[in-house]
């Protein structure tokens, strides 16, 4: 916390944080731009050859697809010239989905048996959730690397226990008050345990700079909500004051169609803000980030891929993977203060690969 | 054979680039030498990560350096046991007709599974699980329903025994396992609903809107089927296959993957519930007609209740509706009715036999006989005479 004073006191009066605006700290850096060298057509390949070996395996090959996916990706990635690179193993990635698999199973038939057993069920993975999380950020950093160095994520148990589950109690108490601030404190949590090399990440964004984001985020969903149910209150009254009939049933569809639509655009702006908000405050040793998300392409690009997919009956799945990860690489900026060729490598620890698999599966954002 | 491949060497403990050569010496060492580097070794200590796309190639060297390789260098010749599986995948994301061979595999496996693995899977645990296991469940939903929406019923004691003997002789004399409860509900209207673990919930506006109680047998017939069948677990099991199926899919496309997997889930989940519907018919037809009774009342009740609904008309809904389209339903039990006349000669017309006279002979019965055209002319969307509750 002390660094953190010591760097607002020489900066200029900070602009809002949730805009795109990195900060300025210290002599002028170098800019890398991460760049990806994917391509849509090269992936479907590997997409649809490595699931139709997933299917005709019964699921035994999905280890290796994912092995493949993710050194498709990591591989693709570039900053400074270099790729990233994925080191992960497929054999305690199949040990890992078995696992999540059986779990998930007994979840299932826990809800049919009783709602207490799958109260019991839920509570269960509750508790193992901060776990999970854990597991999954240190076995994903463990097996990625880039100039032949791999990242680190230190394993905190007791303080991924508070983090994670104890400050969802505030935020029930304050009626989701407190959750941008919880939000911020995970995002800490989350930046400041991973390291690459020998180098910790430092976060600097303070939870106050998490509120504007959601307030506006929240603002403009109430405002859609009550401006969506006037205007079909009005219609209602329109259509059918007159004769009595309940409105028929059209109208559900005229509500909700618009109130998911308005919602994922809200959702859009609010994921690309914090996005941004979060790079732009994560320093690596002398080195910072600028990331340049927009709301409005994020959506864009979000809503093709929505009607991509579904359209395509999920052909469409790799383009949009492909897409997503170029936009976001192109908007990533790595700011370096000096040379770069100065990390240096710590000492290894293995990591099962349960918890990755499991956090993929019950679908826990552990992303940064 | 090539020997010598130039690449970028990392040493693993400094993020240093270095520009490097590595060479083969007689067939089984190597020597690496570049800018500041040097080292050599037995070929069998170094590993080659598979071939992937247009992503390099790396080497390690087993203490943690590695040498990153043109994607396309040809480095498996030193080699030749390593990573056979990927080497053969790696070959058929590269070949046209294995990618047309793999999208053939995909697609016919997505219909498939959608239409045939899923419900015979989800089906095959559904019919393990005894009936008792889901009381509880039921319980619980009855309860909430209970809470929230339905009241204590209103019809009189005699009349209530009345359709419970019916129900009796319908489900199968004194031992059968089901429940028939008698609820009000205004806000709900006429319906009926079958509930886990074999409870059949029939409202006073259904009573009401009925006027004939081979009608009230035809539709808690459909309720048995429910029942008999299991469809109330069979359909959660399915939804909850698909869901996961669908998460497996949608898991890593992020962000967009709600909606991604909300909208096939819907639809599919929605075609098995119609096809439940459609099962539940027939077994009511089947039902009806062992006990003597024409499928005719079936299509009788539906009629009533269409009229009891004027609110639904048919509209977008009609698409994804849980239920088959009314009239389709109609016609389905007309027909079984007129298979059931050529089958039991003799309880016509006493069992008011389908046919034309029947029909005519209805109409003129009924006092607003108007219910069977306005079905003709603009038939409701949906009947929600039969709706499994579940959760």
């Amino acid at each position: 916390m002390d660094d953190l004073t010591a760097v607002e006191a020489t900066s200029p009066p900070p602009p809002p944080a949730w805009q795109t605006v990195p900060q300025h700290v210290g002599p002028a850096r170098t800019e890398h731009r991460f760049e990806f060298t994917g391509d849509a057509r090269e992936y479907f390949r590997i997409w649809v050859v490595n699931l139709a070996l997933g299917i005709v395996t019964l699921g035994i090959f999905s280890a290796w697809a994912k092995v493949r996916s993710e050194r498709y990706f990591h591989g693709n990635t570039r900053v400074a010239g270099d790729p990233f690179e994925y080191l992960a193993k497929p054999w305690p990635i199949l040990k890992g989905r078995l696992i999540a698999v059986a779990l998930f199973a007994v979840y299932i038939l826990a809800a049919q048996l009783s709602w207490k057993l799958q109260v019991g069920t839920a509570l269960l993975i509750a508790v193992a959730t901060p776990w999970l999380i854990v597991r999954g950020c240190a076995f994903r950093a463990r097996y990625s690397a880039w100039r032949g160095i791999n990242f680190r994520f230190e394993p905190n148990y007791g303080r991924a226990y508070v983090v994670y589950l104890l400050l969802g109690i505030p935020v029930v108490l304050s009626l989701g008050l407190m959750y941008p601030y919880v939000k911020a404190i995970q995002k800490k949590f989350f930046v400041e345990h991973h390291r690459y090399g020998g180098v910790p990440f430092a976060f600097r964004a303070t939870a106050g700079q998490f509120y504007p984001p959601y307030l506006i985020a929240w603002g403009v969903t109430v405002a859609i909500v009550f401006a969506l149910s006037f205007m079909l209150g009005m219609l209602a009254v329109l259509v059918a004051g007159t004769s009595g009939d309940a409105p028929p049933e059209w109208f559900m569809y005229a509500y909700l169609v618009p109130f998911y639509g308005s919602y994922f655009a809200v959702w859009a702006f609010l994921a690309a803000a914090l996005a941004n908000l979060a790079w732009n405050h994560t320093d690596l040793g002398p080195h910072g980030f600028r990331s340049t998300l927009k709301g409005k392409t994020l959506l864009w690009i979000y809503v093709g891929n929505t009607v991509a997919i579904l359209v395509s009956a999920g052909f469409m799945i790799p383009w949009a993977k492909i897409r997503l990860a170029r936009y976001r690489a192109e908007n990533l900026v790595l700011l370096a203060a000096g040379e770069l060729d100065d990390f240096r490598a710590e000492s290894r620890a293995d990591v099962d690969a349960t918890a990755a698999e499991m956090d993929g599966l019950f679908d826990i954002d552990i992303g940064l | 054979m090539s020997d010598s491949f130039a690449g970028t060497y990392y040493d693993g403990l400094i993020g240093r680039a270095h520009a490097a050569t590595l060479r083969r010496v007689g067939s089984a060492h190597y020597t690496l030498a570049g800018d500041g580097v040097e080292r050599s070794g037995s070929i069998a200590s170094l590993r080659v990560t598979p071939r992937l796309g247009r992503i390099a190639r790396t080497i390690e060297f087993g203490d943690g350096a590695r040498l990153l390789l043109a994607h396309d260098a040809p480095i498996d010749a030193w080699f030749p046991r390593a990573g056979r599986v990927e080497a053969l995948v790696d070959r058929l994301e590269r070949h046209a007709y294995a990618i047309a061979i793999a999208v053939f595999v995909c697609a016919t496996a997505l219909m498939v599974g959608a239409f045939w693995g899923v419900p015979k899977a989800a089906d095959a645990v559904a019919f393990r699980i005894p009936p008792e296991a889901e009381r509880s469940l039921g319980d619980e939903v009855l309860d909430q329903l209970d809470r929230f929406g339905l009241r204590e019923t209103t019809l009189d004691e005699d009349r209530r025994a009345a359709l419970a003997a019916r129900f009796d002789a319908l489900a199968g004399g004194n031992a059968h396992p089901y429940r028939l409860e008698f609820r009000s509900a205004p806000g709900v209207g006429a319906n009926a609903f079958a509930i886990p673990g074999g409870t059949v919930v029939v409202t006073d506006q259904l009573v009401a809107a009925l006027d004939d109680d081979r009608e009230f047998d035809a539709v808690v017939a459909h309720e048995i089927g429910h029942q008999r069948r299991r469809h109330a677990i069979r359909q959660t099991l399915r939804g909850s296959a698909v869901a996961i199926v669908a998460a497996f899919f949608a898991g890593d496309v992020s962000s967009a993957g709600a909606i991604v997997v909300a909208v096939p889930t819907f639809l599919l989940t929605s075609h098995y519930s119609r096809e439940f519907e459609d099962e539940a018919d027939h077994y009511a037809f089947e039902l009806l007609s062992a006990h003597e009774e024409s499928p005719h009342w079936f299509a009788e009740a539906m009629r009533r209740l269409e009229a009891a609904h004027p609110a639904h008309r048919r509209g977008f809904s009609s698409y994804v509706s849980t239920h088959p389209d009314t009239m389709q339903r109609i016609e389905e039990a007309d027909e079984a009715a007129t298979a059931f006349a050529s089958a039991h000669p003799e309880l016509c017309p006493n069992g008011v036999c389908p046919g034309e006279e029947a029909d005519e002979d209805d109409d003129s019965d009924c006092e607003d006989c108007d219910d069977g055209d306005e079905a003709a002319a603009a038939p409701p969307a949906r009947l929600d005479c039969a709706k499994d509750e579940k959760e």
